[in-house]
């Protein structure tokens, strides 16, 4: 309590608003700052791994703990989806291109660009600790429990098939095109027999090991 | 009782690391990962103002969002693999036959 009165008297009631006691921390402020430890050493985790696989995994730990924030927001719904879609879909997704490539990374980070990653990561931080700054000012505008039905399934799936329709159906056909784009972009050119080089290029040099960087070479 | 700009703030710090990897990481996998933080973030940020006020529409757009980032992915590790495919490599630093 000392330390609330030396700071100046907004501070002290803009803490009071928005429901922040001293340092007694309730019981879900605790499980959120260990939910936030656990999905920020994911992502941290993630774009640090030179093991592809194992950024995948970290990732992976990443979409569940948003999904346990998403809990704790009442979206229900959305935690849900966030487990099925991302962690289950799009990373799986991840994991079978990581086993076709099936290269790890031989170092990770380069001088090459550097004045660009300067200044891009620079510009960044500038931008964060502005906005960051700002939302510390952020007040709900409702704070108390929200309605039994909100974030559920009921809720959400009304408001997406009467106000969002049309991009509900958008997003359908995009998913669509994405689907054939992929399809069409990865596919072995020329269909089997017909090709030229590169298809039956690949079936007989992959499992040649140590070849490989001999025919890295060959190409640059 | 969690305050509300906790959960934007760590929406910022997610977004942060997400692109410190699509700046510095060169393995195109992994840039793509540092895309979806990003995308995580700004999701995370639509939730945290939907329950800040009690309004279901901006759950129903990270529900779009959810989607949109699929279809990205697929695109994008589709093109991965074709890249892959004719130059044996997914480092983007050896990606420059565009600027010849």
């Amino acid at each position: 309590m000392l330390w609330q009165s030396v700071q100046p008297m907004g501070r002290v009631t803009a803490q009071l608003a928005t429901g922040d006691q001293g340092m007694q921390w309730s019981g879900p402020q605790i499980w959120w700052w260990i939910i936030a430890v656990f999905t920020v050493g994911g992502a941290i985790s993630t774009v640090t791994r030179r093991n592809n696989i194992a950024a995948v995994m970290s990732l992976v730990a990443t979409f569940f703990g948003l999904a346990a924030m998403y809990a704790m927001l009442s979206a229900h719904f959305l935690a849900a989806l966030q487990v099925l879609v991302y962690a289950g879909a799009i990373m799986t997704l991840f994991v079978f291109v990581i086993m076709v490539l099936n290269r790890d990374e031989a170092e990770p980070w380069a001088w090459s660009g550097i004045f660009t990653k300067i200044v891009g990561v620079f510009a960044l931080v500038y931008l964060v600790t502005k906005v960051g700054y700002h939302l510390f000012g952020v007040a709900a505008a409702h704070p108390e429990t929200p309605p039994a039905e909100f974030g559920t399934v009921a809720q959400v799936g009304e408001v997406l098939f009467t106000d969002y329709l049309f991009v509900f159906e958008a997003v359908s056909v995009l998913l669509l095109i994405a689907v054939v784009a992929a399809v069409v972009v990865a596919r072995q050119r020329g269909g089997g027999g017909t090709d030229d080089d590169d298809a039956s290029a690949d079936i007989t040099t992959t499992p040649a090991v140590g070849h490989s960087t001999g025919h890295e070479d060959h190409h640059s | 009782m969690i305050p509300i700009h906790w959960f934007l703030e760590l929406a910022a710090v997610l977004f942060v690391v997400g692109s410190l990897g699509v700046i510095l990481r060169r393995n195109a996998l992994i840039m793509l990962m540092g895309i979806e933080l990003q995308l995580n973030a700004a999701n995370l940020t639509l939730v945290a103002f939907s329950r800040a006020y009690h309004d279901a529409h901006a759950q129903a757009f990270a529900f779009i969002v959810i989607a949109v980032a699929a279809a990205e992915a697929a695109v994008g590790l589709a093109i991965l693999v074709g890249i892959f495919r004719n130059r044996r490599s997914v480092n983007v630093d050896e990606l420059t036959i565009m600027k010849h």
